[in-house]
């Protein structure tokens, strides 16, 4: 356990911390391109030289290790005019096309130079070397080299986080630049982290470039929905538009966010996504199509069943449990769904598609029903005649469905998303513009918090629900997502 | 005095066996490893390369635990601009390489040896291979070596073409099949060389001298040459002296001694103007500082210089200090590996400088531009080649800053306009 003093204050650290996570520890920030906390050190930036005491040469804070009774200073005369030194010879290559390029606002070439140097250039513009430029090297990201302060970040997350190592440095001295290997593209399924730890605008996203300035973007901490594993992530939004999703670090699921994770919300600001109700394949307003369901309900009585869905918040599957008890007052209801769980990639992807298998399971704890095959059975056997429940849900009884003339009232927030056969298609506000309670396959509780409001008229889940009882004579009394949960042991 | 490692007639495996080659190894094998380590510390060698590491405490770091594999491995790969001393070894004294590598494997622990020859070196990786075969035919390499039980197999490598594998890093990456990029260090090769695994690498010459060291032993060694630089050098001398070539000499010889009585002297009609004493990479030195100063690492460290790799490059007057300058930076430019923010961008960025003050482009500012450029990126880096072209910049502006004035105001090269025609003082024909 060596005692070092940073800039006078003394710390105790592990055996191996580096110069950089003590500082880290200590509140003071060292600047670095080429470190990054979950890949391996490379030491080629320069940026975070230190002074060491009684050291003859400055020494790089991210792969030095904190040695007993070491003094580092991390703001003298020496370090400031290295940090000032490294950033001209990183800008002097460097395009400097800030107008257009996507990075600006978060480009750590813009941040440092306004940090630690300020100095005018001394380069001649006209000797600058060139280098390829707007490379669309994968199905998320265009690659501009020269931009590239060569920190190897790319290079890294490929061969050590995602292993499959598509990316390397080519050629040497002020020549080198970033590219494939031979027969390779940037396809992975997580490539757009790539854009998020490059430090400059090298590396950005075909889906995002050009659609926003960053200056502009709001951020809204959420869970991804993309699967069980509910990595936390930061929705980018303006004007009540989505962005872009960023990882939110944490030690608990991710450090990352895959591509599919990324692109879920695309589905929110889609053009089919439904605003209004659809009974057969004509849209209609949502309060007839309410009736149109109640109807339809209550012809069915105690044949009518609802069946949950993983892909919905416990609060949802909560007002859906309502329907069925207090309203259907029918035993035909299911909110049981099983599913491998557990990281199927080594990295973040669960082979449970769904978010919430288990949020799902805490209304089966609490009002029992029908298992899956049960309800497939009855389906199946025509004894069911009106079946409530979640568009992606209603995949599950798929087969059971078909033959069984039951008629189907989901709940979907795209056109693409109706089951072929339904009968009345409700919208209902996505995740991403409501508050909802999911359980990731660990057991962990997280909340999305709304980045944007839904369009006009499209109302949460448990609200669909509270009003499609109504209709059929029940008042569930659900006016809030927190009065869905009242009975459910969190 | 007496050659140990420049000889002549030593070249094949029997001359060298008769001059009494191999008996050193012989020797070697019958003593307890640590002892050879002790008498290497006590001969004061040191890494003849160009860093002057002492060789013995270079040995003595490697980890002596059973069970771990070990690795000598040779630097060949000769690129340092001016420098030729090693090609000569391999040449003329092969088989001097071959059993001091032997004898560093028995010191050490090493079953395996591998030399990384320079590229270039195609005639010399093909002499290598057949005089380890000669060694190998003759039970001097492989199993049982003598009889002894120890066991060492020795394999070539030839480089292709990048200066920095002369960098020990990166050699070793270049030795594993990667890229040749430096390593940083620590972990330092003693602990996890190659293929993790602890490595001594030495130079040639430094290898070379091991068997003389066994044989006569450190105290012999440490009495030649002057204080804490024990032992003969070998100085390669280019430019415009009458007989330029490979000197072996003991360290602490005058450097005025060396162009004088070894190469004769200047050329008529040329006057000394400078010397780069140590390699290309190492600070030049003016015809004022280079009389008196005596080849050692102490007496150039004294200088403001380097022994290096003991490459001598004479300049006369009638060089012109900034196309040579231009001409290194362009090598360092083209041999920079590109890791390193500030050897990546600075050697371009010297050598478009130099450029333009060649071509009468540039400005008076220039220069201090130049000097700083250096500056910025001295002490900076992963490896030395930073510092390999920081070096000779900021020697060249400190001392010959008229020229760089000159060609700055004057808009022209006054020396190359003077010399248009003579074909024999080409500018840049020094390097």
């Amino acid at each position: 356990m060596p005692t070092i003093k940073i800039d006078g204050r003394t710390i105790e650290v592990t055996k191996g911390t580096t110069l950089l996570e003590a500082a880290q520890k200590l509140g003071i920030y060292i600047p670095r391109y080429c470190y990054h906390p979950k890949l391996s050190i490379s030491g080629n930036c320069r940026m975070c030289l230190v002074e060491i005491e009684n050291a003859p040469k400055l020494a790089t804070a991210c792969s030095t290790e904190a040695a007993e009774g070491m003094s580092v200073f991390t703001g003298t005369d020496k370090v400031k005019t290295a940090r000032r030194d490294m950033l001209e010879f990183l800008l002097i290559n460097h395009p400097l096309d800030c107008p257009i390029c996507d990075q600006a606002g978060e480009c750590g070439l813009q941040d440092y130079y306004m940090k630690y140097s300020l100095q005018k250039s001394r380069f001649r513009q006209e000797e600058k070397v060139r280098r390829q430029k707007r490379r669309a090297v994968g199905p998320h990201l265009v690659l501009d080299n020269e931009r590239c302060i060569l920190c190897t970040r790319c290079v890294r997350f490929c061969a050590e986080v995602t292993k499959t190592s598509e990316l390397e440095v080519m050629q040497r001295s002020d020549h080198s630049y970033i590219d494939l290997k031979e027969g390779k593209a940037l396809d992975n399924n997580y490539s757009l982290n790539i854009a998020d730890i490059c430090p400059v605008g090298a590396f950005t996203s075909r889906d995002f470039r050009f659609k926003q300035r960053v200056w502009f973007l709001k951020k809204t901490s959420t869970v991804c929905l993309g699967c069980a594993t509910g990595c936390r992530m930061t929705a980018h939004h303006n004007e009540n538009t989505i962005y872009r999703l960023v990882p939110l670090p944490n030690s608990q699921t991710n450090t990352w966010l895959c591509d599919h994770g990324r692109m879920t919300y695309k589905a929110v600001q889609a053009g089919d996504r439904l605003s209004k109700g659809v009974i057969k394949n004509g849209l209609i307003d949502l309060e007839p199509a309410l009736r149109e369901a109640a109807t339809r309900i209550d012809e069915a009585k105690s044949e009518a069943a609802v069946l949950g869905s993983p892909w919905l918040s416990v609060e949802d599957n909560a007002a859906l449990a309502r329907l069925a008890i207090s309203a259907l007052k029918t035993v035909n209801f299911c909110f049981e769904f099983s599913s491998g769980q557990g990281i199927k990639d080594g990295i973040l992807v669960n082979e449970d598609p769904a978010p919430n298998t288990a949020g799902a399971g805490l209304l089966k704890a609490a009002h029992g029903g029908v298992s899956l095959e049960e309800l497939s059975g009855r389906i199946a056997s025509g004894r069911i005649k009106v079946l409530v429940t979640e568009a992606r849900a209603a995949g599950l009884v798929k087969t059971a469905l078909k033959t069984s003339g039951c008629r189907l009232i989901v709940f979907a927030q795209n056109r693409s998303e109706i089951p072929a056969g339904a009968y009345a298609t409700l919208p209902y506000a996505s995740y991403f513009e409501t508050p909802g309670t999911f359980i990731n396959y660990q057991g962990l509780r997280r909340r999305t918090n709304p980045a944007v409001r839904p369009a006009d008229g499209v109302k949460p889940l448990w609200n669909v629900v509270n009003k499609l009882a109504a209709y059929s004579g029940t008042s569930l009394g659900l006016d809030s997502a927190e009065n869905a949960l009242k009975d459910i042991k969190l | 005095m007496e050659n140990i490692l420049l000889k002549d007639n030593v070249a094949d495996l029997e001359s060298y066996f008769a001059s009494g080659g191999y008996k050193p190894l012989k020797k070697a094998l019958a003593l307890n490893p640590a002892r050879i380590v002790e008498e290497v510390k006590k001969s004061n060698l040191r890494g003849r390369g160009g860093a002057g590491f002492p060789t013995g405490l270079k040995w003595s770091f490697i980890p002596q635990h059973a069970g771990c594999l070990r690795y000598v491995v040779c630097n060949a790969d000769e690129g340092e601009p001016g420098t030729f001393k090693d090609r000569e070894i391999i040449r003329k004294n092969p088989h001097a390489l071959i059993e001091g590598m032997a004898i560093a494997g028995f010191a050490i622990g090493a079953n395996h040896g591998y030399i990384y020859i320079r590229g270039e070196f195609s005639a010399e990786a093909v002499l290598l291979e057949t005089a380890i075969a000669a060694a190998r035919a003759k039970g001097f390499i492989g199993k049982n070596i003598l009889g002894s039980g120890f066991n060492f197999e020795l394999f070539v490598h030839r480089g292709a073409g990048a200066y920095i594998c002369g960098e020990e890093t990166a050699l070793l990456e270049s030795l594993e099949g990667f890229k040749g990029q430096p390593r940083l260090k620590p972990p330092f090769p003693a602990v996890k060389g190659l293929f993790a695994s602890p490595t001594v690498i030495n130079n040639v010459e430094t290898l070379a001298a091991v068997p003389a060291i066994v044989e006569k032993g450190g105290d012999w060694y440490a009495s030649i040459g002057r204080g804490k630089s024990a032992g003969t050098k070998l100085f390669c001398v280019s430019g415009p002296v009458k007989k330029p070539g490979v000197y072996e000499l003991p360290l602490g010889t005058a450097l005025g001694d060396l162009l004088e009585k070894s190469c004769g002297g200047m050329k008529e009609g040329r006057r000394l103007k400078a010397v780069i004493p140590g390699g290309s990479s190492t600070p030049v030195l003016t015809a004022e500082e280079a009389r008196d100063v005596k080849l050692d690492y102490e007496s150039l460290a004294a200088a403001g210089s380097m022994l290096g790799s003991g490459a001598v490059i004479v300049i006369d007057e009638s060089q012109c200090m900034v196309d040579l300058l231009r001409v290194l930076a362009r090598f360092y430019h083209h041999e920079s590996c590109g890791q390193c923010t500030p050897c990546r961008e600075g050697c371009g960025w010297i050598e478009k400088i130099l450029n333009r003050l060649e071509e009468g482009k540039g400005s008076p500012g220039d220069i201090d531009t130049l000097y700083s450029v250096a500056e910025g990126m001295i002490s900076r880096t992963i490896c030395p080649l930073a510092d390999a072209m920081a070096m000779p910049v900021m020697s060249f502006v400190k001392k010959f800053r008229g020229e760089f004035e000159a060609h700055a105001a004057g808009k022209t090269c006054a020396l190359r306009t003077a010399l248009a025609g003579k074909s024999e003082a080409e500018p840049g024909s020094a390097i």
